[in-house]
């Protein structure tokens, strides 16, 4: 073979990849399209503007990570609600079984993905972050 | 024994049972929602449905059915499995599914039947229930959409408790479980229906969305309030006792509870409990470390001859002996003393003599196996409840005759043929007397009894108690006296019941010698149902007895302390637990004693009246802290370990104790498992008891008796002056000395103290109920709410001892009766 030919086979390669669409993404300036399935950070369903969650303990005791500290209040209704909901997303393993065991789908995965923080305890994630904006 | 095959396993099974026992008994599970084993059969699931080989293959509720001779059962063929899953899905069709929300989930038997079998569609459609659900109520939450209608609330309150709050109101569908006329729940609040609910119907509010069932660790231990020794399980989550969990196969009691057991469990993660030193300084209370307080104790204990002590019957048994090693040895001081020094006096005088032990000839057990029951005041009832549940079931299940000696009617007078004799005030010993003086009189004397040392005397004293005489000075009359003689002579087995404790001063060495004697005289002791059961007031009071932690050998008991305090002759006094300020009678005099005393220290668990007069306060840890044995007033020795690792700023009474042992210069034993070791080498009846062999089950201490007949001293009754009432002290039933202040149940239900009085009374002084009254005494006068309720005879008043806010001994000086006027 032409000791030429490999090199020329490679530049073709290099050269028709100059006018394809680069598979890199320009981020920050350039997003992702999340996949809808992604399980990315966990958002409180909104409903009668209140969060859905009744405070069932479920997945608290399903997560494996132990990651989910839950503390149910009583309110002026006598119904159930989670006074406290705090999820620890430095042990969050992101298996979604939380998601699977709430019994009133009131647990979500969003596609938000950047979780980068400057301190441990910006990784505490209460009920007041979580809730669906 | 009867012979039986159940699923093709030949089985044996006693005479009584039913086919569901009968399994149950051979590890066959047959799924039941409406049974307990306290309560009767009553069949209302329909889920326990077996087939019977001989009734042709008919498909049969176990729980109510008897077994036969060569039965042959089957629990799970395929028709039965259907028919379970058709009752499940009946029972959904109205249930409301709001198990996130519900606390029952995880402990719930319908969700536990409904995911064993299965059951996730439903083939019917209806409309749920829309019953308005109870908030209001401070401990039991009633949600009747859940209920199953099962009857077991129902049942327990009407055959164990005997109170009747709960009913079944309405018919067919529209059945449900309401009090009657569908008022508001106003019972006892023992908790009992709560613990049977097999659903989420009947809550305990104060646990209400506190923690998910199976979130909760579970610590058996021994409930810290009155002497009954009953078995609780504590719920813990987070090291916070978040609640009791019911557990039918706990103790003599079976799981079954009081309100302040089951209610009473706030104290112990209280936010007012102490939690560090505090040391007079400059004249307030200061925090500071243990080193600097103990060394300050140490420093004012040392070489004290002027050194004084009263504790709580609440501590354990190890606590308490390191504490008399404390006193008598490194301090050398035999002033020290438990319960008012008074209180105890029954077992300490009263039985020492007459049966020569400190200890009652009696056991909770012997209660349902007794003929008759002689309890003296109905207080038993609201002193120990779950005694009171014992002597109800005996009364309503065994046929047991009731016989209630009292100054004023209650509970237990209201028992099927119950018979109450209701006394004038303070003449219990005098009545007591008479009837052993009839039982002479009328030759039912057993045979043995002449020849116990002091019959003569007896004999002789009791001349002046013929049963005329007695009636006519104790408002009673002869023939009651006479019968009630006859009927405890002449029962086969009777047993006598009497509460002590610091609001019964009339409650001492003479009752305890009078009771004594009918039961040596007629012979009715140290056999199975026979007996005297002295029921000691708190969780240890038994225990503090068996350790000899009282005025003995010349030593101050507890009254003789306090003067001691005033006159300047004790000069240190260090109070393990006890709120004499509430508690003991006269309340000037007390508060004189501590102020006078040089130097006062307390440990406790709160900052308590009499800790706040303190120099020095330790905090200190509750029982479901600490590792330790606990008697009941029938002996039974309980091993109690801690259910939650105490606050590391905290000591147990038996560190402290051991702390100031060893710096005074002297030994302490290691652990409270080591101490038990030698209490139970030295102390009579405890022989080969260890902490490890306690640990699954408790076990009696043996005692033994060397009757004597004593001459009791008999009081004159107090007769009501015009325009005057007799007071007597007692225990209300929702409370246990001074501790439940601090339970938020008991406080919920009886948060405050009261005077109750007699419908003719309170017409006479024109009181209505809940009206502030002005009672005033010799000692003193104080307001107090009034309570107007037909218990109470005319002329007589009764208040309970335990509020701090309301302390009844700022008119109470410690007399049997006190003569009181009310004025609105």
């Amino acid at each position: 073979m032409n000791p030429i030919t490999p090199i020329i086979n490679g530049m073709k390669i290099t050269f028709k990849h100059m006018f394809m669409k680069p598979v890199t993404l320009q981020y920050p300036t350039e997003r992702p399209k999340v996949a809808e399935r992604y399980r990315g950070l966990h958002g409180l369903k909104v409903s009668h503007s209140k969060a859905k969650c009744v405070a069932c303990y479920l997945c608290p005791t399903v997560c494996p990570a132990k990651c989910i500290r839950v503390e149910a209040g009583e309110d002026a209704n006598h119904d159930k609600f989670a006074s406290v909901y705090e999820i620890d997303m430095l042990r969050c393993i992101f298996c979604g079984y939380c998601v699977e065991a709430c019994p009133v789908d009131a647990l979500k995965m969003t596609g938000e993905f950047e979780l980068a923080n400057y301190k441990r305890s910006d990784f505490l994630y209460t009920k007041e972050r979580l809730l669906e904006k | 024994m009867v012979n039986l095959i159940i699923d093709d396993k030949q089985v044996t099974a006693p005479k009584d049972s039913t086919i569901y026992d009968a399994a149950k008994l051979n590890g066959i599970k047959i799924p039941i929602l409406c049974h307990d084993k306290k309560l009767k059969p009553f069949g209302a699931c329909r889920m326990c449905l077996v087939e019977v080989e001989q009734m042709k293959g008919r498909q049969i509720p176990a729980c109510t059915t008897p077994i036969t001779e060569g039965m042959i059962i089957r629990t799970a063929t395929p028709e039965i499995i259907k028919a379970r899953e058709l009752v499940l899905e009946l029972l959904l069709l109205n249930h409301p599914l709001d198990c996130p929300v519900c606390d029952k989930a995880g402990d719930c038997d319908l969700q536990n039947l409904t995911y064993d079998y299965k059951v996730d569609s439903n083939r019917f459609s209806d409309l749920k229930f829309q019953h308005e659900i109870d908030y209001n109520n401070p401990l039991i939450e009633r949600d009747m959409n859940r209920c199953v209608l099962c009857g077991k609330c129902v049942r327990i309150c009407d055959e164990i408790v005997s109170y009747g709050a709960l009913t079944f109101i309405d018919r067919g569908i529209e059945t449900k479980i309401g009090c009657e006329f569908e008022k508001k729940l106003d019972c006892e609040f023992c908790g009992s229906c709560i613990s049977v609910c097999p659903v989420g119907s009947l809550l305990a509010r104060p646990f209400k969305f506190k923690s998910r069932f199976w979130a909760l660790t579970k610590h058996n231990s021994v409930c810290g309030y009155c002497g009954t020794g009953c078995n609780l399980t504590l719920g813990v989550k987070d090291n916070k006792v978040l609640t009791t969990v019911y557990d039918e196969n706990q103790g003599f009691h079976k799981g079954q509870l009081c309100v302040r057991g089951r209610f009473g469990y706030q104290f112990i993660n209280s936010d007012k409990r102490l939690t560090k030193p505090l040391i007079r300084k400059n004249g307030t209370l200061t925090e500071s470390t243990w080193d600097e307080a103990l060394e300050l104790v140490a420093g004012r204990l040392k070489g004290g001859s002027a050194v004084a002590a009263l504790a709580t019957p609440r501590l354990t048994n190890e606590e308490l002996v390191v504490f008399k090693k404390l006193l008598l040895d490194s301090v050398g001081t035999k002033n020290f003393d438990h319960a008012a020094g008074y209180a105890h006096a029954a077992l300490t005088e009263g039985f020492a003599r007459s049966f020569g032990t400190s200890a009652s000839s009696a056991s909770i057990l012997d209660i349902q196996k007794s003929d008759l029951l002689l309890v003296i005041k109905t207080d038993s009832y609201e002193t120990h409840p779950v005694v009171g549940f014992e002597v109800n079931m005996a009364v309503k299940n065994k046929g047991v005759k009731l016989s209630v000696l009292s100054d004023k009617r209650g509970k237990l007078s209201k028992l099927p043929h119950a018979q109450t004799l209701v006394h004038l005030p303070g003449s219990e010993v005098a009545v007591l007397n008479a009837i052993a003086k009839t039982i002479i009189d009328e030759k039912l004397v057993n045979t043995h009894a002449a020849s116990v040392p002091g019959y003569a005397e007896l004999e002789k004293a009791l001349s002046a108690f013929s049963a005329e005489v007695v009636a006519a000075q104790c408002g009673l009359t002869a023939a009651d006296i006479k019968k009630l003689a006859t009927d405890y002579a002449s029962a086969e087995k009777a047993m006598i019941i009497f509460p002590v404790g610091q609001a019964y001063t009339g409650h001492n060495a003479d009752l305890a010698s009078a009771v004594a004697n009918l039961a040596i005289l007629t012979g009715k002791y140290g056999k199975e149902g026979c007996g005297v059961l002295c029921l000691s007031e708190k969780n240890n009071s038994q225990g503090a007895v068996d350790m000899g932690f009282y005025a003995q050998n010349g030593g101050l008991n507890g009254l003789q302390i306090l003067d001691a305090c005033t006159d300047g002759t004790v000069k240190t006094l260090f109070v393990a637990g006890e709120n004499p300020l509430t508690s003991y009678p006269n309340r000037s005099k007390v508060k004189k004693a501590l102020e006078a005393v040089e130097f006062l220290i307390v440990t406790e668990l709160f900052l308590t009246e009499t800790a706040a007069m303190a120099d020095v306060v330790l905090p200190v840890c509750s029982f479901a802290e600490k590792t330790g044995t606990f008697t009941s007033a029938d002996r039974r020795v309980q091993y109690v370990k801690p259910a939650i690792s105490k606050n590391s700023q905290l000591k147990t009474d038996f560190e402290v104790f051991s702390d100031l042992i060893v710096k005074l210069g002297g030994q302490s034993s290691s652990t409270p498992a080591v101490l038990f070791g030698e209490i139970a080498a030295t102390t009579p009846g405890y022989t080969g008891m260890s902490h490890e062999s306690l640990k699954s089950e408790g076990a009696f201490a043996a005692v033994s008796m060397k009757p004597a007949f004593v001459v009791p001293q008999a009081t004159a009754s107090v007769a009501a002056e015009a325009g005057k009432l007799a007071l007597v002290t007692g225990s209300a039933l929702y409370h246990s000395g001074t501790q439940s202040q601090y339970g938020e149940g008991p406080m919920h239900v009886c948060p405050e103290g009261y005077i109750e009085l007699s419908r003719a009374d309170a017409s006479t002084y024109k009181i209505a109920e809940n009206d502030l009254v002005t009672v005033s005494s010799a000692e003193g006068s104080m307001q107090l709410k009034a309570k107007v309720t037909p218990r109470m005879p005319v002329g007589v008043a009764f208040a309970p001892y335990h509020f701090t806010a309301a302390p009844i001994n700022t008119i109470w000086s410690g007399a049997p009766v006190t003569l009181v006027s009310v004025a609105k």
